[in-house]
């Protein structure tokens, strides 16, 4: 390991936790928490949402204090009481949202907050632009990469801004780097000069921990993976010397990991039940940067889990509002049961027998100000148990939210906490108890799992798998194709506000609808 | 990070949680007497002297307590009519307006029905006001909800078309022959609402006022329609996907803080000026919207709010007699309360956003 760069080329530590201890209420966030990064090393940290691990490093990073336990730095221990601290050491995070500033110049960017001056300090002091624009060159080059200084931050590619902010790291001093899922907002090819990158800071001494979701990622670029699972460390191994299968079985706690592969799930439904939600000939004018719908047809029969896959804005979100009555369809039908339902209001369709899962979780799935009872019960409060007459009882309303969340197994504080302090995956249970315990014949779901974490995306999953079983109906909209292929008995495609194909989903590669839903959707404009 | 492990899943409110509710009902009050304090201290008198002066005044015998709760009344009909809209999401401002309506509808019947009928006036009266409050507020509400008028133009234009009428009527049709200007004659005394400590003026209306507020508080906790109305106040578009009519809600609280505000008129003018003069109310709207504010639409909130504001006004009233302090003194407190009664609940929610993943 080549340790030229650093300080301390004979420390065993570099950045090391020990027993890290953080409570927030009554949640435990990390739990007795110890880690341990070798110098020159990349160290990958994964878990679901909500494990734990935003609270570590901002530990990590004199954001937070600990309950109990210490930071490691150089086999030493220390405190931070504060953000800067931390950078002084040699730490410094890379933030999933880049921390830039969109109307200066990237060498603008690169210099705030710790200006090269040419003169001594006083009053004639001037940045020494030439310096900076230097050192700029000289870390871009020693990093591999072609930086175009005189651009302005916001109008630059973001890979770009994330390499800047790497080196703006490095420039003061950084050692210690620290990134946030930085693959989440990068393209395939674009990942891949990331890691090339990684690795060559690796070997000129850095030491790197990042933070990832996919694990396919962690098994190329890392080291060496530690997993927190529930606020505590549940693995830790060499990446040489484990795999994905692992690693993923250590995330979810152990469950079924055969959801997390991709693969076809187990069916029993053949495809000739009666139509429970028929659509015929749909019109409707558009949202805001979308499509309108044009001629939309397709039908949903008994026991069947239905794919719409389409590229956002493309006539889908308009289409699942025409079928659940939260927007008016200029023109053509939607049946239900049989029944014209063109013209029914939200609250008659679901009386009939249609749920919905909202894509916008935080705005339409959920009141997230609103307390967790009042979030389950929403919607089956004016009638029986929990409504009687005029009056409402307020301990079948507890009880009914109990069972539900319980249904489902949300975790949660208390009933009375604002649903907003649940994880998104807990949330996105949350919607779920609520909408089946109405016992619907048909469910419109969009976008189950965005937002949702591995283990959160399993039983979301076999919820509607078990939904469809027990023969229930499901139109789904994804823009997971891979999630779509997994649940769905067949999938429709859609693009510019047209059904553009349809197929079953044995014997359909993800590519060929993939092209569907591209290639279509431009040759219409 | 919040489903990492909980403990506790009890749904009762914690010791510390009270207290911040404690805070954040008194945290209003406190700046506000400082702010007093200041000003006192600089036209030279002794903030302390002033203060336990407005305390005795308030609530040093029964007979100022008692001045003290027939201020509150009025406040705990117009606090409720706020409340029941603003937990709804509406900013309903038009309650001024259905209080003044109210309260003529309730002294013409309090007059011109045959005096032999006895209590059943007091009852028709009552009914009477709730009616033509529940119609004035019901055109904003089925405006805002069909057609998506701006609810606080609309309110706030009709409290004008509110003084407007009433002014025309007093002067005009239900002039007294008798007395002078701008009053209707008085009602019978059958009519006359029960004095409940004579010689102060309170009132039965108190009653009726707390069990207005009891209703409000069993309509927002244990009826379908005041949760409906709630959900409708988080979230809109939630109330929508759910499958709650948000139009049928905001109807109904508007007509709600009709009859409430209509009521509120009734206890006024059969229980303490025995009719309808012009200058009817001095803002009992308005001063409500702030108790509504100041005790977060709660109940008890609101009846701490009440009296606490019935208190600032019945020492105000009598505490120049006995000092050198202007009545603005007390209008400058019951400002500064409202002002950061509002900013507490903007940074409530700021800090409830913040706290969201």
């Amino acid at each position: 390991m080549a340790e030229a760069a650093t300080a301390r080329a004979d420390a065993t530590v570099r950045l090391g936790a020990r027993n890290i201890s953080k409570s927030y209420g009554p949640v435990r966030a990390n739990r007795d928490i110890s880690l341990s990064v070798a110098p020159g090393e990349i160290h990958a940290i994964v878990g679901e949402n909500g494990a734990g691990k935003s609270t570590l490093m901002r530990i990590l990073q004199g954001m937070e204090h600990p309950d109990s336990g210490a930071i490691i730095v150089d086999d030493q221990e220390v405190r931070f009481s504060q953000p800067q601290q931390a950078l002084e050491t040699g730490i410094g995070m890379v933030h999933q949202e880049f921390m830039l500033a969109p109307d200066l110049t990237l060498l603008e960017n690169l210099v705030l907050g710790d200006e090269p001056v040419s003169l001594a300090a006083g009053p004639l002091s001037r940045i020494d632009w030439a310096q900076a624009l230097q050192s700029g060159e000289e870390l871009a080059k020693k990093t591999g990469v072609t930086v175009d200084w005189r651009r302005r931050a916001g109008g630059t590619p973001v890979h770009i801004q994330q390499t800047v902010e790497i080196i703006r790291l490095l420039r003061r001093g950084t050692r210690i780097l620290i990134l946030d899922e930085p693959t989440a907002v990068l393209a395939p090819q674009q990942v891949e000069d990331l890691f090339v990158l990684l690795r060559n800071l690796r070997d000129a001494g850095t030491t790197i921990l990042f933070i990832s979701h996919k694990l396919k990622e962690v098994v190329a670029l890392a080291d060496r993976v530690t997993v927190i699972r529930r606020g505590e460390v549940s693995h830790s191994a060499n990446v040489a010397e484990t795999d994905s299968d692992t690693i993923a079985r250590y995330i979810v706690g152990g469950n079924d990991t055969s959801l997390i592969e991709t693969g076809r799930a187990s069916r029993s439904g053949t495809g000739d039940g009666e139509v429970v939600l028929n659509v015929a000939g749909l019109e409707a004018p558009s949202l805001e940067k979308s499509h309108p719908l044009h001629d939309v047809s397709l039908s949903v029969r008994k026991g069947e889990i239905v794919g719409l896959a389409a590229v956002s804005g493309n006539g889908q979100d308009e289409l699942v509002e025409c079928l659940v009555g939260l927007r008016s369809a200029s023109k053509g039908r939607v049946e239900l049961l049989g029944g014209n339902v063109t013209h029914a209001t939200n609250g008659e369709r679901r009386r009939k027998g249609i749920a919905y899962i909202s894509a916008d979780r935080r705005h339409e799935g959920l009141a997230t100000l609103a307390p967790v009872e009042d979030n389950v019960v929403a919607g089956s409060h004016d009638r029986p148990p929990i409504g009687k007459g005029m009056f409402l009882s307020l301990k079948q309303k507890r009880r009914v939210a109990t069972e539900r969340l319980a249904s489902v197994d949300v975790r949660y504080g208390r009933l009375s906490d604002p649903v907003s302090s649940l994880s998104g995956g807990n949330q996105q249970r949350l919607v779920f108890a609520r909408e089946i315990a109405s016992d619907p014949k048909v469910m419109v779901v969009s976008q189950p799992t965005r937002g949702v974490d591995l283990n959160g995306i399993a039983a979301i999953h076999n919820l509607l798998l078990q939904f469809r079983d027990d023969g229930g109906s499901v139109l789904l909209v994804s823009e997971e194709l891979e999630e779509l292929l997994y649940l769905c008995d067949r999938i429709v495609v859609m693009a510019a506000g047209r059904i553009v194909g349809e197929a079953p989903v044995k014997g359909t590669d993800i590519a060929e609808i993939g092209r569907m839903m591209v290639i279509q959707g431009h040759a219409d404009g | 990070m919040a489903d990492a492990s909980v403990e506790s899943q009890s749904s009762a409110m914690s010791p510390s949680l009270w207290f911040e509710k404690g805070f954040g009902l008194a945290f209003p009050f406190i700046v506000a007497l400082v702010v007093a304090a200041v000003i006192l201290l600089v036209i030279g008198e002794n903030p302390i002297d002033i203060f336990s002066l407005m305390a005795k005044e308030s609530f040093g015998s029964e007979r100022r307590i008692a001045a003290t709760l027939s201020a509150a009344t009025p406040l705990l009909f117009t606090a409720v009519a706020t409340a029941i809209c603003f937990r709804t999401g509406v900013f309903n401002v038009g309650v001024e307006g259905a209080f003044v309506v109210g309260g003529i509808a309730a002294a013409f019947i309090g007059f011109s029905l045959p005096a032999g009928m006895g209590f059943a006036i007091i009852l028709c009266a009552f009914a009477f006001a709730a009616l033509v409050g529940a119609i004035w507020l019901y055109i904003p509400g089925v405006l805002l909800a069909k057609l998506q008028v701006d609810e606080v133009v609309s309110t706030l234009m009709l409290n004008f078309v509110a003084f407007g009428v009433t002014g025309y009527l007093v002067n005009g049709p239900l002039l007294s022959e008798v007395s002078g200007n701008n009053v209707t004659p008085p009602v019978h005394e059958a009519a006359e609402l029960t004095r409940l400590m004579p010689p102060s003026t309170l009132h039965a209306g108190f009653i009726v006022g707390i069990l207005v507020v009891i209703a409000y508080a069993v309509w927002t906790r244990r009826t379908p329609t005041g949760f409906s109305a709630a959900m409708v106040g988080y979230s809109q578009r939630f109330s929508r996907a759910v499958g709650i009519s948000v139009p049928a809600s905001i109807i109904l609280v508007m007509v709600l803080s009709g009859v409430v505000a209509g009521f509120g008129g009734a206890s006024h003018a059969l229980g303490q000026l025995h009719r309808f003069s012009d200058g009817f109310s001095p803002g009992y709207g308005f001063t409500g919207m702030a108790v509504a504010l100041l005790g977060r639409n709660s109940a008890i909130g609101i009846v701490l709010g009440a009296i606490l504001f019935g208190a600032l006004a019945s020492a105000g009233t009598t505490i120049q007699l006995f000092s050198n302090i202007p009545l603005d003194l007390v209008n400058i407190i019951q400002g500064t309360v409202m002002i950061f009664a509002v900013v507490e609940i903007g940074r409530l929610r700021l800090l409830t956003r913040r706290a969201a993943p």
